[in-house]
């Protein structure tokens, strides 16, 4: 069974529609990767499947564990396994990190019935990954994205993916404004979480994203649709030639 | 009318007082080398504060959260008065409105000639819930010293919808990522023995 099914998805900002009878399959275990130029709607792809409210569905059907997507609200989607890891994550003033991402993992606890996590097994799920991505102490006690570096706030992001533990990870330009150590461990959190029910969408720019992930496929979107699917070696063809043979 | 009170906490020359907001207006004078603190919850009517600074070193700290909710119509008047010279002044003033509630703001630094070195400060911040909630904010300086530092601040607007939408994309209902937000921003404004009366106001009406 396909772990995330998208069938002719046509979705719009006001006017403007920006998807446009976009179709993907994505089974469980698989890495995705979704390029494209500027404007071709792989963010808004991203949002759509989040549920951003600022995207209107205009048409098609979206099915993640042979569930009906689209008529859920943000919060029931990431707790059934959907997570997006934002290009330009919100700073959140007042809001201590650590304690949003226990409030984020209760959420998702008590959406499947359990009770809420006690502190010393939250610290025992926290520490380790924050280590593992160079998240310090003091990061965790400040409010959430507030002053941090935009390295940091990607590494933020990649900590709530390896916190949260979802089944279905988008990844939106995670690689934007990373050095290459950065760009090394947050690749290493991808491949740490690889597993055989675990699939990943990640939306880049660049080739040097995939130099330590392998993707199963690449696809080339333009104007809100797939023109191509290739394997890891498009990748290299694209960043040869250029997006024009495709338009 | 809401069942719960107005709120009134206030500690001037490390003698407290604490109570319900006196409908009719207060004046308070702050003596040389004193501080007053004065923290102020507002759930329904009005609410009018005068301060007064009148010695040197003199200062102090106004604390306001208005809460309001359903039709109700307030109106909160602070006035910081700095008569004497050296003297400080800080209002911080929170705001939540929601259903078609209407909160009038009404706030003034003044600063006669004589009252050179002073500081004052006054800021303020309302979040309306809904499209028909208003708040009319009239922050007001009036500096006749020249020698002097005073800023105010107002801003009035929706909760960030971005930041409710990236709470919710990690699992956090709609309600309780609200009350993130709305809790982030009122935060340290108040002393915490408001703090259940507060929190029943966010559960009831938020």
């Amino acid at each position: 069974m396909a772990l995330l099914t998208i069938e002719n998805l046509c979705a719009r900002v006001g006017d403007k529609e920006i998807l446009k009878d976009f179709s993907l399959t994505i089974n469980p275990g698989e890495v995705h990767v979704i390029m494209g130029p500027n404007g071709s709607g792989k963010s808004t792809l991203a949002n759509v499947i989040a549920g951003h409210p600022a995207y209107e569905v205009t048409g098609g059907r979206l099915m993640f564990k042979d569930r009906d997507v689209l008529k859920m609200t943000p919060d029931e989607r990431a707790n059934i396994g959907i997570f997006l890891a934002f290009q330009s994550p919100t700073e959140l003033p007042g809001v201590g990190s650590a304690l949003f991402l226990k409030t984020a993992l209760n959420a998702k606890r008590q959406a499947a019935g359990e009770k809420d996590i006690d502190a010393v097994s939250f610290m025992r799920r926290l520490r380790p990954r924050a280590t593992a991505l160079g998240i310090t102490d003091d990061m965790l006690k400040r409010a959430l994205n507030v002053g941090f570096s935009g390295g940091e706030k990607k590494r933020m992001e990649m900590l709530q993916m390896a916190f949260l533990e979802p089944d279905f990870c988008m990844l939106d330009e995670i690689d934007s404004g990373l050095d290459i150590d950065a760009l090394h461990t947050v690749s290493q959190a991808v491949n740490i979480m690889r597993e055989s029910h675990r699939s990943f969408l990640l939306i880049t720019h660049f080739q040097r994203l995939l130099n330590d992930i392998t993707p199963d496929y690449i696809h080339i979107m333009m104007d809100g649709r797939i023109v191509k699917t290739g394997d890891k070696t498009l990748a290299a063809t694209l960043e040869e030639k250029g997006y024009d043979i495709y338009r | 009318m809401t069942s719960i009170d107005n709120l009134f906490l206030m500690t001037l020359s490390g003698q407290s007082e604490s109570g319900t907001v006196p409908p009719e207006g207060r004046r308070i004078i702050v003596p040389a080398g004193q501080h007053v603190d004065i923290s102020l919850l507002l759930l329904h009517g009005n609410a009018d504060i005068h301060v007064v600074l009148t010695g040197k070193q003199a200062s102090c700290r106004i604390q306001t959260l208005y809460l309001s909710c359903q039709n109700n119509r307030n109106n909160l008047n602070l006035e910081v008065i700095h008569e004497s010279p050296e003297t400080t002044s800080e209002q911080i003033i929170k705001g939540i409105v929601t259903d078609t509630a209407h909160t009038a703001f009404h706030g003034i630094i003044r600063m006669p000639h004589q009252a050179q070195q002073c500081v004052g400060s006054q800021n303020h911040r309302a979040v309306l819930l809904t499209p028909q909630a208003v708040v009319m904010a009239t922050p007001e300086l009036e500096i006749y010293a020249d020698d002097v530092q005073c800023a105010h601040g107002s801003a009035i607007g929706a909760l960030d919808t971005a930041a409710l939408f990236y709470l919710m994309s990690r699992g956090i209902a709609e309600k309780t990522a609200r009350h993130i937000l709305l809790q982030a921003m009122i935060n340290d404004s108040l002393p915490p023995s408001f703090e259940p009366v507060v929190q029943e106001w966010m559960a009831q009406h938020a």
